[in-house]
């Protein structure tokens, strides 16, 4: 059971220190109860406090950490098992296979691709996040040359995919310091590969398919002193791995199996149906996910869905309200006005961008609603239009007073103008029309 | 496989019939019982209650249908009855959704032509039909009047009941024996009370299917995947008044930026792949039928859901 915030205070030193980071011991327990904090930050607790709070504010699933620098994640760690609940914070990480039968020059393609391939969409940058190298070989030196091809050209995280503990090392030994996931300890081979999980220091994947043997294999591998695991179900068919994942998730949270309490493995090439695995792992607790190349209209949708998935539902991703410049308008240029949703701002700027003509946005603060949601719900009103105006000081920025609004919005056109006593122009619906629209419309 | 989900709910998805086969009076070549589902989706050995069902959405006025479909369906996208025929034979569509996109038009009065559309689809077509009415309140009585009696004794699903209007088509719905779409705005808390007033005016819950409205990938479907999930854990909970099968059916999958602003060449596969990934995504979170507009969407989707059903029998009866 997990412990209560007051429970777990009357654990610690009450020293009020602030050491832990925190600024009283409450607040660190406070931390600890909710899951979020790590016990080891307060120096001072005694043996059988450490042992009591290890047990039960230990974070449900571990945090791993894969790869090293820049494109480094880390997985797991999560709280819930539906988003509504709260939200879940650490997306999959998304890695492309390498086979070490194919020509270095293939491997370095792709690799090259996986680095540089950007999807931009909400001010975000997603990414997939690295390489999986497979033994298809089964030997050692052909797995150390393809691992190679991979460093040589990114500094991406990996997860190396080898039966043979002889074969793993053979990789091991080119990228073994950058935290690559070994893939994976399995009943006949775990001491090995536990052994090089230790001397480098890197998360281990274990994989077993019967769920009473992953539990096992866990037992076993952490008493090889390896704690970083990351469970590979090795589910025969999809439905099974729906089935598995979710009841790992479940067990995990309600900490029913501890063993359970680390992320998931999938490998969305096994079933033959790539985009439909990828779906199930995003959306039922995948955290690395192998997968064969993904040509770009998978890539696109996959990135967003993955984005979806894990934005907090509580929290639309919101601007910053005030005036933004597109290019550098002068004072005669267009004021177009919009809300603080991030996904409305940059889907009307990349438009307005395109359009190359400098103007002004008004961004008004609808609490990140979209303009049709805005308007539905009353956030977006004459009041807060010309609240905005004085605010963010619009007369100061232009030489007249003709406010552009969303097509949307029309209904209310008239109260703006009454309230403002500035001139609306109605916009079209669709940003996307908006460079013909000023192009006809704005004569100043 | 001996895992098992801790489970504490006793609720169950109510069962909702489409489609009226000659032994119930109608001439559909099936019928489908939707829900009945006691667990979440997909979970267990068998899942409990039906697979989902893909629904190929086509419309009678093409003018306002996404271009990449026009695009890919060419002539067929004119003739209903013949799109109709080949989403049964052609692309594998469990069932039909008829959008009468006609009624959009400024000052539309072709209610005859209304009913020779949807006849006309009923015969080509031998799978249990959609049929999406007006979303204009001043001719709904008329048009949901017209789709009811157009298919009279084929148990149709006609929608969409919202909360400002939903008096029309239930009228239609129970004096022609269908079932009625019930769509609200991504909200659990309306689509609980829409299914209440629905119940007041007497719509049984075994004729009503939640809509809880389906944003498009990227541009709200983050909010509709959880308002589903919501839906189906309080059915499980007990709540009756949200136990229901449900349809998703986004209407501007096809149309976001990623498809419009893709490179032709690239167009056709981007829009496939959108549409898949919000459909299959609503059936994971509990839809019991998702539509797409896509041909190339419906063999790639059934495919995938009796890969995560197992090969269970589909929901045929
Ligand atoms: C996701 C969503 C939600 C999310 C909120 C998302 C958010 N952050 O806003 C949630 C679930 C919270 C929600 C709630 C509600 N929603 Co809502 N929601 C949607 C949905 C599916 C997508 C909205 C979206 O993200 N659009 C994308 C953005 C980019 O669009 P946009 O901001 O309009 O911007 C575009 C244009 O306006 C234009 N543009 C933008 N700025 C400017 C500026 C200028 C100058 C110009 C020219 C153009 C321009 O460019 C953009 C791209 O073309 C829509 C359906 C839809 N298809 O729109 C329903 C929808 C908007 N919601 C609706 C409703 C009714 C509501 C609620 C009022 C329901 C309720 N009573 O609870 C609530 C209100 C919220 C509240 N807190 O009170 C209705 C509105 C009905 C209507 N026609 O008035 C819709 C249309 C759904 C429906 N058909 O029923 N909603
Ligand atoms: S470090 Fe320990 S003693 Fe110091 S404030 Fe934090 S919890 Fe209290």
């Amino acid at each position: 059971m997990p412990l209560k915030a007051l429970d777990i205070y009357k654990l610690l030193p009450r020293k009020n220190c602030k050491e832990c980071g925190d600024p009283t011991c409450l607040t660190f327990a406070m931390k600890l109860a909710s899951g979020k904090g790590e016990v080891d930050k307060c120096p001072y607790l005694d043996d059988n406090a450490r042992n009591i709070l290890g047990a039960s504010t230990r974070p449900p699933i571990r945090k791993v950490k894969i790869g090293v620098g820049e494109r480094s994640f880390a997985v797991g760690d999560e709280l819930v098992q539906f988003r509504h609940e709260k939200s879940f914070y650490h997306p999959p990480g998304i890695l492309v296979a390498v086979s070490d039968l194919w020509p270095a020059e293939r491997i370095r393609e792709v690799t090259i691709r996986v680095r540089d391939e950007v999807l931009t969409r909400v001010g975000a940058d997603l990414l997939l996040n690295g390489i999986v190298v497979r033994n298809s070989s089964g030997e050692g030196p052909a797995f150390r040359r393809a691992v190679e091809a991979v460093e040589e050209v990114a500094d991406l995280p990996e997860v190396l995919m080898a039966a043979d503990p002889a074969v793993m090392e053979q990789g091991l030994s080119v990228c073994g310091h950058f935290r690559p996931l070994i893939h994976a300890a399995a009943r006949e081979n775990y001491k090995g590969m536990a052994a090089l999980a230790k001397n480098y220091g890197c998360p281990l994947a274990v994989r077993a398919t019967a769920p009473e043997e992953l539990e096992e294999l866990v037992g076993l591998c952490t008493g090889e002193g390896v704690d970083n695991l990351v469970l590979d179900t090795g589910s025969s068919s999809l439905h099974q791995f729906l089935n598995v994942s979710t009841a790992v998730r479940q067990q995990a949270i309600t900490r029913t199996t501890p063993a359970f309490g680390y992320p998931v493995f999938l490998d969305a090439a096994e079933y033959g149906l790539q985009d439909g695995a990828l779906v199930t792992g995003i959306l039922r607790y995948a955290s690395v996910i192998a997968v064969e190349e993904v040509d770009r209209a998978s890539l696109l949708a996959l990135l967003t869905l993955r984005q979806n998935i894990y934005t907090d539902p509580q929290k639309p991703i919101q601007m910053t309200p005030g005036i933004y410049r597109v290019g550098t308008p002068g004072p005669d240029a267009p004021v177009l006005l919009t809300v603080n949703f991030s996904l409305t701002y940059f889907t009307l700027q990349g438009y307005l961008e395109s359009s190359r003509i400098p103007c002004f946005m008004l961004i008004v603060d609808t609490e990140g609603l979209s303009v049709l949601t805005a308007v539905a719900s009353g956030k977006l009103s004459e009041g807060l239009v010309k609240e905005s105006i004085k605010k963010f000081e619009l007369e100061k920025a232009v030489a007249h007073k003709t406010l552009i609004i969303p097509g949307y919005a029309a209904p209310l056109s008239g109260k703006i103008e009454e309230e403002t006593g500035w001139k609306v122009l109605v916009g079209p619906r669709d940003a996307a029309e908006i460079g013909e629209f000023l192009g006809k419309e704005w004569k100043r | 496989m001996t895992i098992r989900t801790l489970t504490d709910w006793t609720g169950v998805v109510g069962t909702v019939m489409l489609g009226a086969t000659a032994a119930d009076g109608g001439t559909r070549s099936v019928s489908y019982t939707l829900g009945g589902e006691s667990d979440l989706p997909f979970l267990g050995d068998p899942p409990s209650g039906h697979i989902p069902l893909v629904a190929f959405e086509l419309c009678d006025d093409p003018a306002i249908w996404p271009a990449v479909v026009r695009e890919y369906a060419g002539d067929l996208s004119n003739d209903p009855g013949k799109w109709a025929k080949a989403a049964e034979a052609d692309y594998g569509a469990d069932l039909v959704r008829l959008s009468l996109t006609s009624t959009r038009r400024k000052d539309f009065s072709g209610y005859a032509a209304l009913k020779t559309t949807i006849q006309e689809v009923l015969r080509k077509c031998r799978l249990p039909l959609i049929v999406e009415g007006s979303n204009d309140p001043s001719i709904d009585s008329e048009v949901f009047a017209v789709c009811g009696e157009a298919g009279e004794g084929e148990r149709l699903l006609l929608g969409t009941a919202e909360a400002g209007r939903y008096r029309s088509v239930a009228a239609a719905a129970m004096a022609y024996h269908h079932a009625v779409v019930a769509q609200s705005p991504i909200d659990i808390n309306l689509a609980k009370q829409l299914n209440i007033l629905l119940h007041e005016i007497g719509v049984p819950s075994d004729r009503i299917v939640i809509d809880p409205y389906t944003g498009a990938l990227g541009y709200g479907f983050e909010y509709s995947y959880s308002v589903m999930e919501r839906i189906r854990y309080s059915a499980l909970k007990g709540d009756t008044d949200l136990a229901m099968p449900m349809i998703s059916a986004p209407t501007d999958s096809l149309t976001v930026k990623e498809v419009r602003d893709a490179a032709p060449a690239a167009r056709q596969d981007i829009a496939v792949k959108w549409e898949y990934y919000t459909a299959l995504s609503s059936a994971i979170a509990g839809a019991a039928i998702v539509c797409v507009r896509h041909p190339r969407t419906v063999p790639l989707l059934k495919d995938t859901l009796a890969a995560l059903w197992s090969g269970q029998t589909p929901g045929k009866v």
